[in-house]
């Protein structure tokens, strides 16, 4: 699913964050020639700024404040990701979040792009709460603008971090909505559209689609530096797998040329990389993981 | 014959404030349609436009050009009971809840956090789940006088369950629908780059939905970075958001978006924006309200004593690298 692209035959990188990685990932994912709506900042909207960049021109994208088609002044202010003069810059339209509301309720918007908190085999987002609502737990962010990005963009990118309570046979909590219980007609039943819903998830070792007549999510392919035991370990339940194990794609590192970008233009002062500073680095004929603390030091970890 | 009767396949069982459309018109009869000067100060205004109980909104605070001097000032008065609309908020409703102001919320998005787990856990603040766009559209539903409002999301959540929407049969197309109660909250707080002094309002740049919860609110209160003249509005009518006759307190407030940007005006806070967002995570809201908001008398002498004037200038000088589109 990520297919052949200019990336396979550039140099590629011997030293990376799992971040950055899922990041470029991400970024090949991106179809020219579409409209996103990107979510906040961080990872969804990273990959689709390092695809426009360098793979995919003709994409466009909105951002739930009302900005269509920014040329956003990078690299961001801390946490002036979204409702920002730089990420709104050098816009084609600015309105408001009624108006992207529409463009999205419509059918204008075919992808969108969010991070995760905690999903479950059906794609469903919790970004509410964590334990049992609401008298045991922990208070989260809440859905923002994702359940709508998830209600109604034609294919919804997911990005979540490779960790066994990130993928719950269960949510906490239904922020936004997947295909429901999976079942045929749940979205058309729960009035939500028919003709959307999540479409892959990606993570720092691994991408997902959803199996068409389940919606249950499937494993398409994994990162060169770990195991397929390795990212089924690290998953609250099993995901589906192709008939051939040979059919899982092992995906490309990450090229030079994407990190420069990235590190240079997007995430300049390493915030990003920082939150999760698991770094993986080639020596000789295998891969090594390396858990830093921040951009230096840390214990090697062999794999 | 077939039943006349809506048919409601599900509902939510959030609280919701009560859905008056009637009402709601009757109390902008009573507002006055004459241009008379409204100029007030940040404390006037709050002391006589937020009342305990109150219903608030407001969008964007600490981020862009949010009311953040009204929201301090609501703060630092200690108003009651609260009930506030958290369509693209960011700390404001941690901060409130912390402050003992609100104790019921409409939520999109906010940064939750120790303090907001503590007070759901205690029963000090009850959530209701919507999510940004749910809450701008019945936002639209209170500003085109209506009732309700289908909206295209929502549906098969938990959060449907825990607000005020419905899943209905479609009268026109028989097929299941959610639509969510109008939203007419008692005080709207925004923040604008120009106004004139009987309430006439010019903001530049996106919004979430400032206009739609102008017309929507029972009282709304204006803070403006610059006051200007009539004549500027008259002279290029297009750039005017929000009419005179809506808006019930204008008060002056450079900075009033302060440590958020007022984009072509200045810059956020980078520092500060830290700072609070640390507070928030780490259950240190006490020491950051102490410092910024009760610790201070008032707008001006926080700006002057905890910010001062070389930061002032330097967010200034940092904003005017993107002007374009943030000016007349």
């Amino acid at each position: 699913m990520i297919g052949k692209g200019p990336w396979r035959e550039m140099p590629k990188a011997s030293s990376f964050a799992e971040r950055e990685f899922q990041v470029c990932i991400a970024a090949r994912l991106v179809e020219d020639g579409k409209a996103y709506w990107v979510a906040g900042g961080g990872g969804p909207m990273y990959s689709v700024l390092l695809a426009k960049r360098l793979y995919t021109p003709d994409v466009v994208y909105v951002a739930e404040d009302g900005v269509v088609g920014a040329e956003p002044i990078l690299p961001f202010d801390p946490v002036m990701t979204l409702a920002a003069a730089r990420p709104s810059y050098r816009a084609l339209m600015w309105t408001n979040m009624n108006a992207i509301g529409d463009q999205s309720a419509v059918g204008y918007l075919d992808y969108g792009v969010l991070n995760a908190l905690q999903i479950d085999p059906y794609g469903n987002i919790n970004s509410t709460w964590l334990g049992a609502y609401p008298s045991e737990g922990r208070r989260v962010n809440g859905p923002g603008g994702a359940d709508t990005i998830a209600a109604v963009c034609r294919r919804l990118v997911l990005m979540t971090d490779h960790q066994r309570r990130k993928f719950a046979p269960k949510v906490d909590f239904i922020s936004s909505p997947g295909y429901l219980d999976g079942t045929p007609g749940a979205r058309r039943r729960a009035g939500l559209a028919a003709d959307a819903g999540p479409y892959a998830v990606v993570t720092n070792w691994a991408v997902f689609d959803f199996e068409p007549a389940s919606h249950h999510l499937r494993l398409r392919a994994i990162a060169p530096f770990v195991t397929l035991d390795q990212v089924l370990a690290e998953m609250g339940f099993k995901p589906r797998l192709p008939e051939s194990l040979d059919a899982i794609e092992v995906l490309d590192p990450p090229t030079e040329e994407e990190l420069h970008i990235f590190r240079t233009e997007m995430d300049a002062q390493g915030q990003f990389t920082d939150a999760a500073p698991r770094w993986v680095t080639r020596e000789k004929d295998r891969w090594v993981m390396v858990e830093k603390e921040g951009r230096s030091g840390g214990t090697p970890a062999f794999i | 014959m077939a039943a006349k009767s809506l048919q409601i396949l599900e509902e939510g069982h959030g609280e919701y404030l009560r859905v008056d459309p009637d009402g709601f018109r009757a109390s902008v009869g009573r507002k006055d349609r004459r241009m008379r000067p409204k100029l007030v100060s940040v404390a006037e205004a709050i002391s006589k436009f937020v009342a305990d109980g109150d219903y608030l909104v407001w969008e964007t605070n600490y981020l862009q050009r949010g009311p953040a001097a009204l929201l301090r000032e609501v703060m630092r008065q200690q108003k009651q009971r609260l009930w506030v609309c958290g369509k693209f908020t960011w700390v404001a409703v941690a901060l409130l809840t912390e402050a003992g102001c609100c104790d019921r919320a409409d939520m999109g998005f906010f940064v939750g956090g120790p303090a907001v787990t503590r007070a759901v856990l205690e029963k000090r603040l009850t959530i209701y789940e919507y999510s940004n766009l749910v809450l701008t559209a019945r936002l639209r539903a209170g500003a085109m006088g209506a009732s309700f409002i289908p909206v295209r999301s929502l549906g098969g959540t938990d959060g449907f369950k825990y607000s005020g929407a419905k899943l209905i049969e479609d009268p026109f197309t028989g097929e299941p629908t959610v639509v969510v109660p109008a939203l007419n909250p008692d005080v709207a707080l925004i923040h604008v780059h120009q106004a004139d002094e009987y309430g006439n309002a010019r903001a530049f740049g996106t919004n979430i939905s400032d206009v739609e919860a102008a017309l929507a609110s029972r009282k709304v209160i204006i803070s403006a970075e610059e006051i200007i003249g009539t004549e500027e509005f008259r002279h290029n009518p297009g750039l005017t958001k929000i009419p005179y006759y809506v808006v019930d307190a204008v008060v002056h407030r450079p900075f009033g978006s302060y440590p958020g940007e007022c984009p072509g005006r200045y810059a956020s806070d980078t520092a500060h924006v830290v700072e609070v967002f640390g507070a928030v995570s780490l259950d240190r809201i006490k020491n950051y309200l102490d410092k910024w908001v009760f610790g201070v008398k008032s707008e001006e002498q926080m700006l002057a004593e905890r910010v001062g004037p070389a930061r002032l200038l330097e967010l200034e000088r940092r904003a005017t690298v993107i002007a374009e589109g943030y000016r007349p």
